[in-house]
């Protein structure tokens, strides 16, 4: 009765016989809910940790993939380039190459000429023992 | 920044402020005398605001002057350190003083001035002008001289104090050579990229090239020695060192790149020396194959070899190497570091640095050392200056129609110590190695080219100056004999005996060897003649070997050992008339009537054996000597001879013999004898062609005299007889005189 009376007034025992506002149930269940808030709180806590490590490893994976993607590039330039490479150090080693065939030409004709002293000299020998 | 040749330290000079772009820099040359000390420390740099910088060398800007509008894009002192020329973006080519004042604006143009480049004598300026290149000369009336050049615009030129030529590069891919008349000498094939830099090593014998990636070292005559890619980007500038052994270039990846100037090569008969890197050369001797390496403290920076031996001069020393000894050389020390020349003769060799010439003997002793006024040392080189065991020759560069000649023992200019002066400019000069001091003669080539002998001692007079060949490319003497080769157009020419012009001028054709020498291409030099060998530089740079006949260098050996019947044995079995002309010549020269008699016979020569003939005939000594003097076509010197010795009769007969009559007149007149003699003989030649007397001093005296030929007759006769016992007064004279013959 007593009880009635009160909870009309709006004030409740509790189990522990301690005066509540609540009704025992509401506050059963929001004790649950508490409860049940906390076990959330911690899963969300533990999902974000799982997904920061998750971000992480993507970022790392993604560095690494430009980091290669840079390499590929880097390589395919220098593909590219290495045939320019190649043309100029052909050309620069034509410009020299031309330039010793010249200086052959320069000993060729010298050795020529000293050939046909040598043959010249010859000549003079063996005129000069034959006249003798 | 600067770099030390010697150290290679590298040192900041100076820190420019933020807004000054550098174009180009140019130290201050050295003064000459060094009166301008103070100022041989600083140097020009030009930038790209315009304005030009004087900086010390301490680093401290000592001016700046606001030049041009747009950046000046060269700035040059001229050779004395007086005037300073730069030209800029504007178009302007601008003369300043030393101090930085603007003294004329020498040219206008509506194109960007890419160079500037002084002339030798500093009274002219080349510059460029897009295609064109164009010489000015200081005086504001002066003819300009303007030439197109290159095909692409012109980015670089420059103009050699020592050889007077011109370089120049451009964007058609070419560098070329040019003289200072604007005749091109050299061009290059087209190379793959724009020429951005030439530069003149200061003897004139070298010029480096500078390219995208490519640096050249060739020879003045326009070949390449060698070419080297360095990966530098282009070149945009070149300077060599002052003696010519090393150039810094700046490049366009901002580096500067340094090349040293190796694997230069030296022969001399069985010797070959090769400068395999800065301090060390290797010598080869190729009769046995044996090789020496020659160490040295320092960079090489001359030497040379010949005679036996071998002269290096480095930065600091000088050392002397015998060929037969290789290992102990001569070493004494240099008062200036930078030698430009060395010239060698038999028994001692020149010096030339920018204090003056040295001459030493290979013992390493100092002989003398030379002096005109007016002498620049560091604009010789060896067409200039010409040396023999006891005479130096050094051509003028103040009047180039003047050669200095000096006595090489005392250093004192020769005989009167009045230079040798020629019409025309001279351009190579050469003295002969061998022979007498007395007959020295020196060779030399003029602007014109042709070739002129003469005698180095003079008596008195003047020397004649003896024509001998014309188109003369170059020339050099045997260092054997006395015989001189040239390239004659384009034909080789020995002159076996060049002094046969003093003796018989119509013999001359006949002592010369000629070969074709068209395979030569233009312009080659003749690097040395040793032996009976000579050696030609082509413009292609390759060397050419040709050998002359070896006979004519025994020939000089006998006659200068007085052999004269080895010489007459050596002709016949020979059997050349080269060669008897030769004999014939030398002969005459040296007064051996008997051989001269043979040889004239042998080339059929009649006329002129009659004559020595006669001359053998003559009664006296004296007459014979001047008829001997006639021969060789000095009347005038024959006569003054019969004249001192009193035979005025022959005198005057040795004038009627030649016509003439108007000098015979005046000798009869003036010794008051034998008028009637000259009248006599004027008579019968004009009786004989048929013509009348015009001369009036002819008319003059033959009114007073009767001609009578018998009386004429009987006065010779009467002289003859006087001369003969003249001779036979002095018969000691005449014995020696009939041992000769």
């Amino acid at each position: 009765m007593a009880q009635a009376a009160l909870g009309a007034a709006g004030l409740h025992f509790d189990e522990l016989n301690k005066l509540r506002v609540l009704e025992p149930a509401v506050a059963q269940q929001t004790a649950q809910l508490r409860e049940e808030c906390r076990a959330f709180l911690d899963k969300v806590v533990e999902f974000q940790k799982i997904v920061g490590s998750l971000i992480e490893l993507v970022d790392q994976l993604a560095k690494a993939a430009e980091s290669e993607k840079m390499k590929a590039i880097g390589a395919r330039n220098l593909l590219k380039s290495i045939a320019k490479q190649r043309e100029a150090q052909e050309q620069q080693l034509r410009a020299l190459i031309a330039e010793k065939k010249m200086q052959l030409e320069r000993y060729r004709i010298e050795y020529e000429t000293l050939c046909k002293i040598e043959a010249d000299q010859n000549e003079f020998i063996d005129q000069f023992i034959f006249q003798k | 920044m600067k770099w030390n040749l010697l150290t290679s330290e590298t040192t900041r000079v100076v820190k420019l402020p933020d807004d000054i772009y550098p174009i180009d820099l140019h130290w201050f040359p050295r003064s000459i005398g060094g009166k301008k000390q103070s100022h041989a420390e600083s140097f020009v740099l030009t930038s790209s605001d315009g304005k030009f910088h004087l900086i010390s060398k301490s680093g401290r800007v000592e001016k700046s002057v606001e030049a041009h509008c747009g950046a000046v894009l060269a700035g040059r002192w001229n050779y004395e350190g007086t005037a300073l020329v730069t030209v800029g973006e504007d178009g302007q080519v601008k003369i300043w003083s030393k101090s930085g004042m603007l003294r004329s604006t020498l040219a206008q143009q509506g194109t960007p001035v890419y160079s500037v480049a002084w002339g030798p004598d500093s009274e002219k300026v080349l510059y460029t002008s897009g295609k064109h290149l164009i010489i000015k000369p200081l005086q504001p009336n002066a003819k300009v001289l303007q030439w197109k050049a290159h095909d692409g615009l012109i980015l670089k030129t420059d103009w050699n104090s020592v050889n007077d030529l011109i370089l120049s590069a451009g964007e058609d891919c070419k560098y070329k050579v040019w003289d200072s008349y604007g005749r091109l000498l050299y061009s290059s094939q087209p190379y793959e990229y724009p020429i951005t830099s030439v530069a003149w090593a200061a003897d004139g014998e070298l010029f480096a090239v500078g390219s995208f990636h490519t640096l050249r070292l060739c020879d003045k005559t326009g070949w390449s020695y060698a070419l080297e890619k360095p990966n530098t980007g282009s070149i945009f500038n070149i300077a060599w060192s002052i003696d010519g052994t090393q150039l810094a270039g700046a490049c366009g990846n901002g580096h500067v790149i340094f090349a040293h100037v190796v694997e230069q090569r030296w022969e001399w008969k069985n010797f070959e020396i090769t400068l395999i890197k800065r301090r060390t050369m290797e010598v080869h001797n190729v009769v046995n194959d044996a090789v020496d390496l020659l160490e040295f403290r320092d960079r090489v920076i001359k030497a040379s070899l010949n005679y036996g031996h071998l002269v290096v001069s480095t930065s600091l020393q000088c050392y002397v190497f015998s060929t037969k000894n290789w290992n102990t050389p001569l070493i004494f020390d240099l008062k200036e570091g930078t030698v430009s020349l060395i010239l060698q003769a038999e028994r001692h060799f020149l010096l030339v640095d920018g204090g003056g010439l040295y001459l030493y003997s290979y013992e390493g002793r100092l002989i003398s050392s030379p002096k005109f006024p007016g002498m620049r040392t560091d604009i010789l080189n060896a067409q200039t200056v010409s040396l023999s065991n006891d005479t130096l020759a050094v051509k003028d560069k103040a009047d180039e129609k003047v050669i200095y000649i000096f006595e090489a023992l005392s250093g004192k200019p020769l005989g009167d110590g009045k230079p040798l002066t020629h019409k025309t400019e001279i351009v190579e000069i050469a003295l002969d190695q061998k022979g007498l001091t007395s007959e020295r003669k020196i060779a030399f080539i003029d602007k014109n080219r042709d070739l002129y002998i003469t005698s180095v001692k003079r008596f008195g007079k003047e020397q004649k100056i003896v024509k001998i060949g014309t188109m003369v490319q170059t020339l050099a003497w045997n260092d054997t004999s006395n015989i001189l080769c040239g390239i004659q157009d384009t034909r080789f020419t020995v002159w076996y005996y060049p002094n046969t012009v003093y003796v018989d001028k119509d013999l001359l054709p006949k002592t010369l060897y000629e070969k074709d020498a068209s395979e030569f291409s233009k312009n080659p030099q003749i690097v040395h003649f040793v032996g009976n060998q000579t050696t030609i530089r082509r413009a292609d740079g390759s060397l050419i070997h040709l050998n002359i006949s070896p006979y004519p260098t025994i020939l000089h050996e006998y006659v200068s050992s007085s052999k004269w019947e080895d010489a007459v044995r050596l002709c016949r079995f020979v059997k050349d008339q080269t060669m008897w002309a030769c004999l014939a010549a030398m002969a005459v020269a040296n007064k051996d009537m008997a051989t001269a008699e043979i040889a004239y016979a042998s080339i059929g020569e009649i006329d002129k054996v009659q004559y020595i003939n006669s001359i053998k005939d003559l009664p006296s000594k004296e007459s014979r000597m001047a008829h001997i003097l006639l021969f060789s076509g000095n009347t005038q010197e024959a006569e003054t001879l019969l004249l001192q010795t009193g035979l005025i009769y022959q005198a005057i007969q040795v004038n009627i013999n030649l016509y003439n009559w108007d000098r015979a007149l005046e000798l009869a007149v003036k010794h008051k004898t034998h008028v009637d003699t000259v009248l006599a003989y004027r008579q019968k030649f004009l009786e004989d062609f048929g013509k009348k007397e015009t001369n009036k001093r002819f008319l003059q005296y033959a009114e007073g005299l009767e001609v009578d030929w018998n009386k004429i007759k009987a006065k010779i006769e009467m002289e003859i007889a006087k001369e003969r016992e003249r001779a036979a007064a002095s018969p000691a004279v005449r014995a020696s005189v009939t041992v000769q013959q």
